[in-house]
């Protein structure tokens, strides 16, 4: 187990590394930094203030060989952007907003606790409706609810989320005036307010997707031998359902889930930037508006890191839900 | 099958009461009693510094939290001066040597709002850190020296060059600074003592600030009454340094004004709270001019039937916090304000014909009590050139100037306006604004018509038939930078490149956030930019200096953005301001236009004309039409507020029962059926 965790490790560490090198040929090769600077104090400034923009934000060396120190010099390959670049990230420098100098850490620390309390709701939420929409119509499967509840999947799936994000915010928060159409404030009186349309449109998004997932597997797992033999035993139908039938068919969720919890953390950019709450994908929005290459680096960076996390916890939590999992060994029949 | 429907009933309840508990209300139930004025921003100013902010959304903030020397009249019409944190207004006296004196003497006992800077300045009595200190005349040279201070970079600097000294300390300090290292680590009030501060600012102990200026300069005593000119105490500029946690002093504002901060969350929160330090509250018994309500006579003479009596010789402020909420979307922000979570309001473009019918209130706002008010802003609005650049500029001589005046005559501002403001707005013909001395009704523009055929016509004096640049064969090519990245906004700018676009020009908007557009400002680096200007005060001159050699960006940073340079112009500034308004000035700015007219720094588009709506339960709310902070006259009646906002947001919940009996016909059913068959 320890084994494979660390063999893992290694290679998640090295499509970190992979991820740096497509980041760099991305923000520094394809999109030079003059570019950069030209974007960010405007096509017609000065030579110097390109080179004092640029000193003062970290693009001002040679991209991959500094012919300024000697041919023999280590430094002549050290002191570059590639190097600093991975530097920088790998050691979690972000340094400061190229639009507004601000620390760019600081802006993600105080983006996070929003974000999460826009996409932790809508996760468990979806999570617990999938599920339980999932058994139901797993439960009544090939009756008439079981077919509409499909149809209706595949007509939430066929509708893009904005047309969810403008229509709950004109229906539940202007013509309903059940909730805030939009905005945002931490204070835990009134912070539920704020979340409810987004996560309920959230929900409602996701659900055609999830159910018809979810269902699918739930199917799989109510023909398998053990269900007849549970039933046949005198079993109750809901204890089928929730006590084998859920328990069997955790695995593929289980790989749903974990690969989503990590990004969580940052965020949804089209709820936050319709909704006004200030997390991270809102952050990154505004770092695309704005030109932003060091905070949209960071985003895409951290986006990576906690895809490869996601990766690697899935790994680990297949051997939980399911004994027959031999880590580092593939599965036993 | 009982257990079952138990649950449903458990069921229904929990909706029933999800259902009870739902509400649009944006705030918490605690403020619904509470005297909280409720406004909103789009996006954060960069900086609060008293003596860098410069843009209305600073000055919101700032001109709240710090007080002035002198203030305005709230009612009066013209404007006229009152004094603020001097006892008076000074008058100047002119010194055996001919310079100018004026000197102001200022109130005792004003204190700071409390801050833990004030720690640096010692123990109080009871031997605790200090909090607060005494507001005294030092304070206010500190802040001036600031301005002069070529490490704060305030865009005013020029403003008070005819201060004796003014100019030559900033140099003073520059050299110092590069000469010196130990020099340049010192805090920023002991650099400016060992530089031996400005000559013309005199502190005579603790209450006489006295100002000698080299020449006569009337309107300095504006600059009095703006945020610029506050005082401002050495203990938070050195504390408030970004480090150890800290934040930075632009970011953290230690004032003496009506409202202190006491939240500033970029992201999504301003936070104002009433200061229990600041002067009106401690001292009502002063009945000083700026922290009570005008009288009774005055409201009957200058804003009849429009302001309530009942308010006169009040002490201010009335309202005791103020929220400043992020909202980056103009629809919700104005949907928002119709379910009355915003106090006042202007008026989108999208719902104009709902809120206005026959240029006044619409019937249905009127019935809910909502207010219009109109006022024709002091501010322009305008299309400028970088003269400095080599193909828009002054340096390609008359073939720039025929191509600037081409581009004036291709736009269409009645049109523009029609589009994109609801026909609300003046058109302008020159920079000052309608109700300032030097305003011309009559005055036409001879550029600024809309003429196609004779800016077709230009182009080709200039060289340029048909847009085409002689050097490339293609459609000459220039760049619009402008601040605002918005879909409206992008717009608003489409319609002028295509304007050029239809006498041949190939125009590319450059946008970005406002942020980074004043850095580009800052830079030099741009070639033709949109922006405005909203009067610092009441003259012609805050319009006129916008294109005067000493205030350009490039020289010294200052708000001429277009580098606009001029002798003659120039010349006849320095006279205009000089002189006191009669003919002999309104000639000496006819000439200054006539200038204008002809070189064409700018393409002047409109005056804008603010169209504000006002909740019913705000009282006192007048357009003010500067950039000038009039939160403390306002007041709530919180009362009214709550109940017109239950009364208009009534949620509407049968939808939600409709929805549950649909499913519940729906499923029930089914699931009967089903277990029926499996009995």
């Amino acid at each position: 187990m320890l084994a494979f965790i660390a063999r893992r490790l290694v290679f998640g560490f090295a499509t970190v590394l992979g991820v740096l090198l497509v980041l760099f040929v991305l923000f520094f090769a394809v999109t030079d930094p003059d570019q950069v600077a030209r974007r960010a104090v405007g096509e017609r400034a000065s030579p110097e203030t390109y080179e004092a923009w640029k000193r003062n934000h970290g693009y001002d060396k040679p991209l991959l060989i500094n012919r300024t120190h000697g041919a023999a010099t280590l430094a002549r390959y050290t002191d570059t952007l590639l190097v600093e670049h991975y530097r920088r990230m790998l050691s979690f420098d972000f340094g400061r907003s190229d639009a507004d100098d601000a620390p760019i850490w600081q802006r993600i620390k105080e983006g996070i606790g929003p974000s999460l309390s826009l996409t932790v709701p809508l996760f468990l939420l979806g999570l617990v409706v999938g599920i339980a929409l999932s058994l139901f119509v797993a439960f009544f499967r090939e009756t008439y609810i079981d077919r509409s509840v499909l149809v209706l999947c595949m007509l939430g799936m066929s509708i893009a989320s904005l047309i969810y994000i403008i229509g709950g915010q004109y229906l539940i928060g202007k013509l309903l005036r059940w909730f805030p159409i939009s905005g945002f404030d931490p204070n835990p009186a009134v912070i539920l307010r704020f979340l409810a349309i987004p996560v309920l449109v959230g929900v409602l998004a996701e659900f055609g997707g999830t159910v018809r997932l979810y269902r699918t597997v739930f199917l799989e797992e109510a023909n398998r031998d053990y269900v007849r033999t549970a039933r046949a035993k005198g079993a109750g139908e809901v204890r089928v359902m929730v006590a084998h039938v859920l328990r069997n068919a955790l695995l593929p969720i289980l790989t749903n889930v974990v690969l989503a919890i990590p990004f969580l953390f940052i965020g949804s950019i089209l709820f936050e930037s319709f909704f006004g709450i200030p997390g991270l994908g809102a952050l990154t929005v505004e770092a695309i508006n704005g030109n932003d290459f060091s905070t949209l680096r960071t985003m895409v960076y951290i986006g990576a890191l906690l895809f490869i996390a996601g990766q690697i916890l899935t790994d680990i939590s297949y051997s939980m839900a399911d004994p027959r999992v031999r880590l580092g060994q593939g599965v036993q029949s | 099958m009982f257990r079952t429907m138990s649950r449903l009933r458990i069921g229904t309840v929990a909706f029933a009461l999800v259902l009870v508990a739902c509400t649009n209300d944006p705030y918490p139930g605690a403020d619904r009693t509470a005297k909280v004025y409720y406004t909103s921003f789009s996006l954060a100013p960069k900086s609060l510094d008293p003596a860098v902010a410069y843009n209305v959304a600073a000055h919101a903030v700032t001109a709240n939290v710090h007080d002035t020397l002198l203030e305005y009249h709230y009612l009066a019409r013209p404007y006229r001066l009152i004094p603020g944190l001097a006892s008076a207004i000074p008058k100047p006296v002119t010194l055996p040597d001919g310079r100018i004196q004026y000197v102001f003497q200022i109130r005792k006992g004003l204190l700071f709002h409390d801050d833990a800077a004030f720690a640096l300045a010692g123990k109080d009595a009871s031997g605790e850190p200090k909090r607060t200190r005494e507001v005294i005349a030092a304070d206010f040279a500190f802040e001036l020296m600031r301005i002069a201070d070529p490490a704060v970079g305030s865009p005013v600097v020029r403003k008070f060059a005819a201060i004796a000294g003014f100019l030559e300390f900033r140099k003073r300090l520059r050299v110092l600074r590069a000469g010196d290292k130990s020099f340049a680590k010192l805090p920023a009030h002991r650099q400016y003592a060992r530089a031996g501060g400005v000559p013309g600012l005199k502190v005579d102990g603790n209450y006489t600030l006295r100002l000698i200026l080299t020449r006569a300069d009337p309107q300095i005593l504006y600059w009095f009454a703006l945020p610029f000119t506050t005082p401002v105490p050495w203990e938070a500029v050195q504390y408030y340094d970004g480090k150890g946690g800290r934040p930075h002093f632009q970011d953290h504002p230690v004032g003496t004004g009506p409202y202190r901060m006491s939240v500033y969350d970029k992201q999504f929160r301003m936070v104002l709270v009433k200061s229990p330090n600041w002067y009106g509250a401690r001292h009502p018994e002063w009945k000083a001019p700026a922290a009570t309500f005008p009288s009774r006579a005055e409201i009957a003479r200058m804003a009849p039937g429009r302001i309530d009596p009942v308010y006169a010789g009040r002490a201010l402020p009335f309202i005791a916090r103020i929220e400043f909420r992020r909202e980056k979307e103009s629809i919700p922000r104005f949907n928002k304000f119709l379910q009355g979570y915003f106090d006042r309001s202007g008026i989108i473009k999208e719902s104009f014909d709902q809120m206005v019918q026959n240029d006044a209130l619409s019937p249905k706002m009127a019935k809910r009590g909502i207010k219009l008010e109109k006022t024709v802003e002091a501010s322009i609005f305008y299309v400028g050139f970088n003269m400095l650049d080599k193909t828009v500029g002054a340096a390609a001589g008359e073939r720039s100037r025929k191509l600037r005046q081409a581009m004036s005559l291709a736009i269409d501002v009645k049109e523009h306006l029609r589009l994109f403001a609801n026909g609300r707005g003046v058109a302008a013909h020159a920079p000052i604004p309608p109700g300032l001395f030097g305003y011309d009704a009559k005055y036409k523009n001879p550029y600024r018509g809309f003429d196609l055929k004779r800016a077709k016509a230009l182009l080709v004096a200039a060289g340029y038939k048909n847009g085409i640049d002689p050097a490339t064969g293609k459609p000459l090519r220039l760049t619009f930078d402008t601040g605002n990245t918005q879909a409206q906004a992008m717009l608003r700018y489409q319609y002028f490149v295509n304007a050029w676009r239809r006498i041949g020009l190939d125009v590319e908007v450059k946008a970005t956030n406002y942020n980074q557009f004043l850095q580009k400002l800052k830079v030099g680096a741009y070639q033709i930019y949109f922006t405005g200007w909203i009067a610092d005060f009441p003259d012609p001159e805050n319009f006129l200096f916008l294109l005067e050699t000493s205030s350009g960006r490039k020289v010294s940073g200052g708000s001429n953005y277009s580098n606009f340079t001029d002798p003659e112009y120039d010349a006849l500034y320095k006279r205009m301001r000089a002189l006191p308004n009669g003919t002999e000035r309104r000639e000496t700015i006819r000439s200054m236009l006539a200038i204008l007219e002809r070189e064409r720094p700018w393409i002047e588009l409109y005056h804008d004309e603010d169209y504000t709506l006002i909740q019913p339960w705000l009282r006192n709310a007048r357009s003010f039409g500067l950039s000038y902070p009039t939160l403390k006259y306002l007041d709530i009646v919180p009362g009214q507020r709550a109940q017109l906002r239950t009364q208009w947001n009534q949620p509407v919940v049968w939808p939600a029962w409709i929805l549950l009996g649909l499913i519940a016909a729906f499923v029930l059913p089914g699931i009967a059926t089903f277990f029926r068959e499996r009995q």
